[in-house]
């Protein structure tokens, strides 16, 4: 079991998390993350991260910068301008994985105004795997896997941060 | 036959593509679209897999063509046939996973069983089946045809041989698998469907269009520095990439004049990939394979359905007018060792589908031309380099990079087949 102080204090990082990401404010957000990040949407429901299946997103943390990159280069059309944003975060679990490491899993559901072409409101349910540690006395996010529901149907655009 | 089903009266296509010029209508129109389905996706040729995603007897995958529901599935035999996916008893679902593997083909409603090739073979309760088991089968399509493990169909049985309908474009296929030591592509990597709501038509015309690159694209330039900035990026005077019309309404960006060294187009150094580079010198020689190796693999669309882009394979989709799906799936070598593979699976998510450093902002200008194109609606140009094209030896039509050389070479095929017996509609086209 994890302690009421140590659930209150990764609460507060995801939320935190999930609003800087839903205000697109992405040097912020990309501030939370350690050097050895896996940002990540699979295909399936169920796969390798190293296998030979394709990913809807498979960002190491070199490409990750990239991508936080050219989201600030502000000509990123598909961002332009950004999407409008509010997610819930549910049904968290925690599990502490070692020294100062914790694994989270939680439901996601993100709404998002498409307001740079089509203007509709599209939903975005996730299960989301975050891993967290404890660096300096802050927390920050080492992975954040993103099962979308709907990855193996058709997938909108999706040029925000997830 | 094709049963005709349209209500309304066709347009003039003659009238609404010259080959300076087309009209909006054809992307937004509910009557265009029916027609595309009936004359392109019923009596063309469609692309419907590549025979490495079913290798073994009984394998399926599931597609769409147009919008008919099909499966392809390779029986004991070894051949691969593409079936409407629906019973002929009253109408279920034959197969509901997009891929899997079937001994015989058992619908869930009430059990009538078919074999691989769609032949009834079994219905339960059969004292009240007064049929005959041979006038009862799946609906195959009439003609099923493969070049270089590419898989094409047609719904017509009158429509001309694939290799007419590929005419040279058949080089272009053969550069892609080429691109292997052992002249062998895999697609097992899955298909990501990426959702873009405009006209089907915005995605062959994109795909091959060399003058969007700076404007659409400056963010991924500005963040990355890659093969693109010598092949797509440079000054008017700089770029020696080309744009090209194949025939048939097949169409190419040409890159490989941009590049200098073996594996540029691969965004790697030349020295990177040693084992793959010595067994391409080893497979094709010397001359072809140093060839090979630094021109790199062909971005180009087979009419209308296919993208070979670069190493990737591209189905497109339509859905509806305003609706269509870009689907893509990493197109590996056989012969190679893995890092080679894997180098291509993690190019191909940068470049294609909904998250795509490339094709996200392509996609949302796709949308926003989608909605300017609403209404009543008005001339596009098409217009661009015509007096600078060049025909060259071989009949395909070449011209500068930015030209709009491909765009005609899509409408003036698209004209030939939507409005048959036109009197211009062979005019300036090859092949
Ligand atoms: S609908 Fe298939 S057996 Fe009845
Ligand atoms: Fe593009």
């Amino acid at each position: 079991m994890i302690s009421v102080e140590d659930r209150l204090e990764i609460e507060a990082f995801l939320f935190k998390e999930a609003r800087l990401a839903d205000e697109s404010r992405y040097s912020e957000w990309e501030a939370l993350v350690d050097d050895d990040m896996h940002y990540w949407v699979p295909l399936r429901e169920s796969q390798d991260p190293d296998s030979d299946q394709v990913s809807l997103l498979n960002d190491n943390r070199t490409r990750l910068a990239t991508r936080i990159r050219q989201l600030n280069t502000g000509v990123r059309h598909a961002q332009l301008p950004p999407s409008r944003m509010r997610r819930s975060i549910a049904n968290i679990e925690i599990e502490e994985l070692g020294a100062d490491e914790y694994a989270v899993g939680a439901n996601v559901v993100l709404y998002e105004f498409r307001r740079q072409a089509t203007k509709e409101l599209e939903v975005w349910p996730a299960r989301v795997e975050y891993k967290l540690r404890r660096k300096d006395g802050e927390l920050k996010m080492f992975r954040k896997h993103i099962f979308l529901l709907n990855s193996e149907g058709s997938v909108r655009g999706l040029s925000f941060i997830i | 036959m094709i049963k005709q089903t349209d209500t309304s009266k066709s347009p003039r296509y003659d009238e609404l593509i010259t080959d300076a010029r087309v009209h909006s209508s054809l992307y937004t129109d509910e009557k265009v679209f029916e027609d595309e389905l009936n004359r392109i996706f019923r009596m063309g040729w469609v692309f419907i897999c590549h025979d490495s995603e079913i290798p073994t007897a009984g394998d399926f995958v599931r597609r769409n063509v147009g919008r008919e529901p099909v499966f392809a599935i390779r029986s004991r035999d070894d051949e691969i046939s593409v079936i409407v996916n629906r019973c002929a008893h009253r109408g279920n679902i034959i197969c509901q996973e997009d891929k899997g593997n079937r001994k015989a083909l058992v619908c869930q409603y009430h059990g009538w069983a078919y074999d691989t090739k769609g032949a009834l073979v079994d219905v339960p309760y059969p004292g009240g089946f007064k049929g005959d088991f041979s006038c009862h089968g799946l609906e195959r399509l009439p003609l099923v045809d493969s070049y270089q493990g590419f898989v094409f169909a047609s719904f017509n049985e009158n429509a001309p041989p694939l290799l007419d309908h590929l005419g040279r474009a058949t080089e272009l296929i053969d550069r892609a698998v080429e691109m292997s030591p052992v002249g062998r592509i895999r697609l097992s990597g899955g298909w990501v469907q990426h959702q873009l709501n405009c006209n089907w038509k915005m995605l062959p015309e994109n795909d091959t269009d060399g003058y969007h690159v700076n404007f659409v694209h400056p963010s991924f330039a500005q963040a990355i520095r890659s093969n693109y900035d010598e092949a797509v990026l440079d000054d008017e005077e700089s770029l020696k990439s080309l744009a090209k019309d194949w025939g048939n309404g097949h169409t190419e960006l040409f890159f490989s004049p941009s590049y200098t060294r073996p594996l540029e187009w691969f965004g790697c150094a030349e020295d990177r990939h040693p084992a793959y580079t010595k067994a391409m010198l080893d497979a094709y020689g010397e001359q072809k394979g140093g060839r090979i190796l630094r021109d790199g693999p062909p971005h180009a669309v087979i009419f209308p359905n296919l993208f070979l882009g670069e190493m990737n394979i591209v189905r497109f989709e339509p859905v509806a007018p305003g609706v269509c799906l870009h689907v893509h799936t990493p197109m590996y070598l056989e012969g190679v060792e893995d890092d080679v593979n894997r180098r291509i699976l993690r190019q191909s998510e940068g470049a294609l589908g909904p998250t795509a450093f490339l094709l996200a902002d392509d996609c949302v200008i796709a949308e926003r031309a989608q909605s300017a194109l609403q209404g009543k609606g008005g001339w596009l140009d098409l217009s661009r380099g015509a007096e600078r094209e060049v025909v060259e030896d071989d009949g395909v039509i070449s011209s500068h990079l930015t030209d709009e050389t491909p765009n005609r070479g899509f409408w003036r095929h698209y004209r030939r087949i939507m409005q048959p017996g036109s009197p211009t509609s062979d005019v300036g086209a090859v092949a």
